[in-house]
């Protein structure tokens, strides 16, 4: 940059020349100089906030005069708080939950529409992903009448394939009996019992971000050449077997991608379980549904704890990275090795 | 061009003028609580020309939130505030709002007019008062007519005791059509009489979970008995396991499925209006079981410190207008059954109006009756927090058959650590 | 070869039961909008079309101005979207094109705030918004302004520049007199639309979709975008019908179904462009 601005300094110096130059020189910062006004203001200034808010004891309804500095004091209360690894407990139960099972439906999906469809993939694709794009307060409005004890839908359906004629056989022999235990026979109290508010969430997450994931496996499939396969279907190789031995390795990068995204979102769980689940008490029944963020919520609007609830903050986020890095351990190194 | 500057002067000017006269004054208030503050806002401007009312109506939750963001913030607060009774110890704790012993409100002229409880609730130890209350809220055990009568029990015979209401609900839970479910039940969850317990037989100077001096009251005979009594209800199957405010709760009322719900006087202004209108005629009010007296609810009002100053003299007449006026606080309770919070109210005549939703009874003398027995219900600014905890420890024990003594003492030790750090 | 089309009509059932499965809160959506309450809370619940949906369009209006919320978040959604793509465009292409001091730390700090939690900056937006006199704005200026700037976007478009763009073209159009401007303005850009078209339909999305922030933001009527409308008529069943709450349901996320599927394609494909592009 320096060399061209003496070259044209050389020249000879009219205006316009030197406008072009200058212009030339500034483009960049002039260009990235609005975004990182803003960046500062809106993205950086609520980080700096929350971190000085740490190490405060404030209590918001008292004004911003009653801040007081209490040193570590907020981070040791999270850490010594049962209900705050009982929410961590809670968030990777439904992050583990609903993450598996997205990428496990996920990835052979993507395979299928990818390699064996040609003309309806498209179609298929975005019906899959339409919840992804649905607003959660909608979301949870249907999912509540979905949801129900004595009306739902679900366990409308659950009760009449749990009644049907088959399932009923079974359950009244001796050696089928077994077989069958697992079919519920009385409705389901998804959002009303403790033990199943997490199972109804996962349902909820897994529905929502499945077709996303599906996306993201499409688009990097899409990018492995098709000579590959042929070759391997010369050589005598069935659909499992390309699956197998040529998509899954190629697809790792973009693998190790979308569970990074999907540690990400699901650590950050919060508008779903906030208003399916309910905020009070947070998260239903005994703070089963009460991911961390929603913790970090309770702690600063209704227990007004601003302070502990940056501390929470900043502790997700460092357990966020530590998992980032711990998945970067694992599948990271390859992954990028084979992305070449 | 000529004819539009004029048009826009016009209009312009009309702009400012009117703001000029008129002066704008922000409520922001909690549904259902709104049903009574709109008209009551009309009213208001109806005989005050030059004033304008916004109501902003918030769901419960949110409404409550936003007013901690408001108040943190220290912009954006409206000039009067509503505050439910479950949110007050937080408020009147904390700050945030006006102390409306001070000029130029002296609201402490007032003291005598309200029900003592009430007063308290919305002050602090110390003289400060930080809301006036608008609305009182009796507890009452709200029972249907026919599920009585088709088992052939009294209702005095039904609430003599706490065992007495389940021996009722053994023989009125049961299976109406042959499916081999159940389509009637005692009650809609047995966390509901586990709060009907909890708020029997205060003494002077304790409330719910904590005394005046910030004890914690959880691991005591009042909670072990409530606690015994919810799981033997939910044991024998006798509740539907239905949360409170939920569609299916509401559908239970219309359906006649729960026999009895407690609750304060206003649910007979929600089941008339909205969650059972089809079903008036079929309910009546007693006292709680075994000889209960509780409050169940109540609605404040307050000004945020962080209001606009010029709006603030305003804003008092307004809440006057809505707690000190007889007149008022009749609307009110005519709307949404809101109780009250005025003492002299309790002798007029309308106090004798029969209710035609429960089948004629004079259930307003009855309200005022409990309201007269109520003792002690100090608020700390803990409650909302040990109401939590102790939620969690029943449902431990009523879902997961954990044992009653263990999560009563998890339950005191976790509100005791959670009580240190408020100051 | 018969033997693969059997194999192919399998898959198909497969994947129409899945769309089936995914599809059908929608269904029942616009099923259970046409019901009263009463018909929704009895069993079974009903799964074809009722004949209530007038009364809850009604009941609907009656509780909430519902095409003028309806309105203010297609205008919010607009001016949200334009903004976002011309400032997260601009940026990208200075981080994607060129190489100035602390590129690479200024992007590696953006990245970073992808980890935190959205809701930690709950409080100190609302610092803002009241500090700027943004509370209640007519102009929203709290909702867009601080969306200019997503982290998100600026990522995503300098995908798009890094692949479709290329420093030969640059000095080529330098050579031709071409102030830098101009060459991002009249060669970059057209380079780029179908990430302009992905940023431009996500960033609508996700304005039309945002609830939190709105909140803290807003607390008048007639200034509620559609999900703040919704929420408010969800915790004040007292007033209005199930089967209103229902229909508003339906009223807010068609909008989207229908922008969905008249731009499905741009918006999937540009995401996964963006996603999986190095």
């Amino acid at each position: 940059m320096a060399s061209s601005s003496s070259m044209v300094k050389q020249e000879e110096s009219t205006f316009e020349t030197r406008l072009f130059a200058f212009q030339r020189k500034f483009a960049p910062y002039l260009f990235i100089a609005p975004f990182f006004i803003l960046f500062f203001i809106f993205g950086f200034f609520p980080l700096l906030f929350s971190m000085y808010l740490s190490f405060q004891s404030w209590n918001p309804i008292q004004g911003l005069g009653a801040m007081e500095f209490v040193g570590f004091e907020n981070y040791l209360w999270v850490f010594t708080d049962p209900d705050f690894y009982k929410s961590l407990y809670n968030t990777l139960w439904i992050g583990v939950v609903s993450s598996t099972a997205q990428h496990i439906v996920a990835i052979p999906l993507a395979f299928i529409l990818v390699l064996r469809l040609k003309q309806l993939r498209h179609l298929f694709t975005a019906a899959y992903f339409v919840p992804f794009i649905t607003s959660t307060v909608a979301i949870a409005i249907v999912f509540n009448t979905f949801f129900g004890t004595q009306y739902g839908v679900l366990n409308q359906g659950i009760l009449a394939f749990s009644n049907s004629a088959p399932i009923e056989f079974l359950r009244a022999s001796s050696w089928g009996s077994w077989l069958v235990a697992w079919v519920p026979e009385e409705p389901i109290r998804w959002l009303g019992r403790a033990k199943n508010i997490k199972p109804a969430l996962a349902i909820l997450v897994f529905w929502k971000y499945f077709g996303w994931n599906t996306v993201l496996y499409s688009a990097g499939l899409a990018t492995i050449p098709k000579e590959y396969y042929d070759a391997a279907e010369i050589d005598g190789a069935n659909a499992l077997q390309r699956f197998r031995h040529i998509s899954l390795p190629l697809l790792r990068p973009v693998i190790f991608f979308a569970i990074s995204l999907s540690i990400i979102g699901s650590m950050q769980l919060f508008d779903e379980p906030f208003i399916l689940a309910g905020s009070n008490p947070m998260g239903g029944i005994n703070n089963a549904g009460m991911t961390v963020a929603m913790y970090l919520y309770r702690e600063g609007f209704n227990y007004n704890q601003m302070g502990s609830a940056a501390a929470t903050s900043w502790i997700l986020f460092f357990v966020i990275g530590i998992m980032t890095a711990i998945q970067f351990a694992i599948n990271g190194r390859e992954g990028l090795d084979s992305r070449g | 061009m000529k004819r539009l500057i004029a048009v826009l002067a016009i209009g312009f000017l009309s702009i400012t003028l009117s703001s000029a006269w008129a002066q704008t004054l922000t409520v922001s208030t909690f549904c259902s609580l709104c049903n009574s503050t709109r008209p009551l806002a009309e009213a208001y401007m109806e005989a005050n020309p030059g004033v304008e009312i916004i109501v902003n109506e918030l769901e419960y939750g949110d409404h409550h939130n936003n007013l901690v963001t408001a108040l943190a913030t220290g912009e954006g607060a409206p000039d009067v505030a509503a505050v439910e009774i479950g949110f007050i110890s937080k408020f009147v704790a904390d700050g945030g709002f006006e102390d409306l012993s001070q000029a130029p409100y002296n609201a402490g002229q007032y003291e005598e007019l309200f029900a003592d409880y009430a007063w308290a609730q919305g002050s602090t130890p110390d003289g400060r008062i930080i809301t006036l209350p608008v609305d009182i809220a009796p507890g009452a055990m709200f029972y249907r007519h026919d599920r009585f009568e088709e088992v052939g029990v009294s209702v005095d015979d039904a609430i003599g005791s706490w065992d007495d209401l389940i021996a009722f609900g053994k023989e009125v839970t049961r299976d109406l059509d042959g499916d081999g479910n159940n389509d009637v039940f005692l009650i809609a969850d047995a966390a509901d009489v586990f709060e009907g317990m909890i708020r029997m037989g205060l003494e002077e100077g304790q409330g719910k979970y904590f005394d005046n001096e910030g004890n914690v009251l959880v691991n005591t005979e009042r909670f072990h008995e409530a606690f015994r009594v919810a799981k033997e209800i939910r044991d024998a199957g006798l509740d539907a396991q239905i949360g409170a405010w939920s569609n299916e709760w509401y559908q239970a009322f219309k359906d006649g499925a729960v026999a009895v719900q407690f609750s304060g006087a206003w649910l007979e202004g929600s089941l008339r209006d909205w969650m059972a209108p089809d079903t008036a005629g079929l309910w009546g009010a007693s006292n709680l079981p075994g000889g209960a007296y509780a409050s169940w609810g109540g609605s404040f009002f307050g000004i945020p410190v962080a209001a606009d100053d010029a709006n603030k003299e305003l804003a008092w007449d307004f809440i006057k207008f809505m707690v000190l006026n007889e007149e008022s606080q009749l609307s009110a309770f005519d709307t949404i059954e809101a109780f009250p919070s005025l003492k002299s109210l309790k002798t007029d005549a309308r106090m004798e109006e029969p209710s035609a939703f429960l089948n004629g009874q004079q259930a307003r003398l009855l309200y005022a009756d409990i309201i007269d027995n109520i003792a002690g219900t100090t608020t700390h600014p803990g409650d909302v927090i040990a109401a939590e905890i102790v939620g969690g420890a029943l449902s431990q024990v009523l879902n997961e058959d954990r044992n009653i003594a263990d999560a009563l003492i998890d339950a005191e030790r976790q509100i005791t650590r959670q009580a240190r750090r408020l100051r | 070869m018969q033997n693969l089309s059997v194999s192919k009509f399998f898959l198909y059932i497969g994947l129409v039961i899945l769309a089936i499965l995914t599809l059908f809160p929608f269904y029942l959506m616009y099923v259970l909008m046409t019901h009263s309450a009463t018909d929704i809370f009895s069993a079974p619940p009903p799964l074809w079309f009722g004949n209530s949906l007038r009364e809850n369009y009604e009941a609907l209006l009656s509780a909430i101005p519902m095409w003028r919320n309806l309105l203010n978040s297609v205008g919010l959604g607009m001016v949200s979207t334009f903004t976002a793509l011309v400032f997260c465009s601009l940026g990208g292409y200075a981080l994607a094109m060129y190489d100035f001091r602390y590129k690479n730390v200024l992007f590696g700090f953006i990245l970073s705030t992808f980890l935190i939690p959205p809701i930690l900056s709950l409080i100190p937006f609302a610092l803002l918004v009241h500090f700027f006199k943004w509370f209640n704005h007519p102009l929203y200026l709290a909702l867009w302004v601080p969306g200019m700037a997503s982290a998100f976007g600026i990522f995503l478009m300098r995908q798009f520049f890094a692949s479709s763009m290329s420093k030969e073209l640059m000095d080529a159009a330098r050579v031709d007199g071409a102030t830098e401007f101009r060459t991002f303005w009249s060669i970059a850009l057209p380079l780029v639309r179908p990430g302009l078209g992905t940023l431009g339909l996500l960033t609508f999305i996700g304005s039309w979709n945002n609830f939190l922030f709105p909140l803290v933001a807003i607390n008048k009527r007639e200034l509620f975008t559609i999900p703040l409308a919704l929420r408010s008529i969800q915790g004040t069943a007292d007033t209005i019908d199930w089967g209103a709450v229902i229909f508003g349901t339906a009223f807010a996320v068609t909008p989207l179904l229908i922008v969905f599927f008249l731009a499905s394609r741009q918006i999937i494909s540009g995401l996964a462009q963006g996603a999986v592009k190095g």
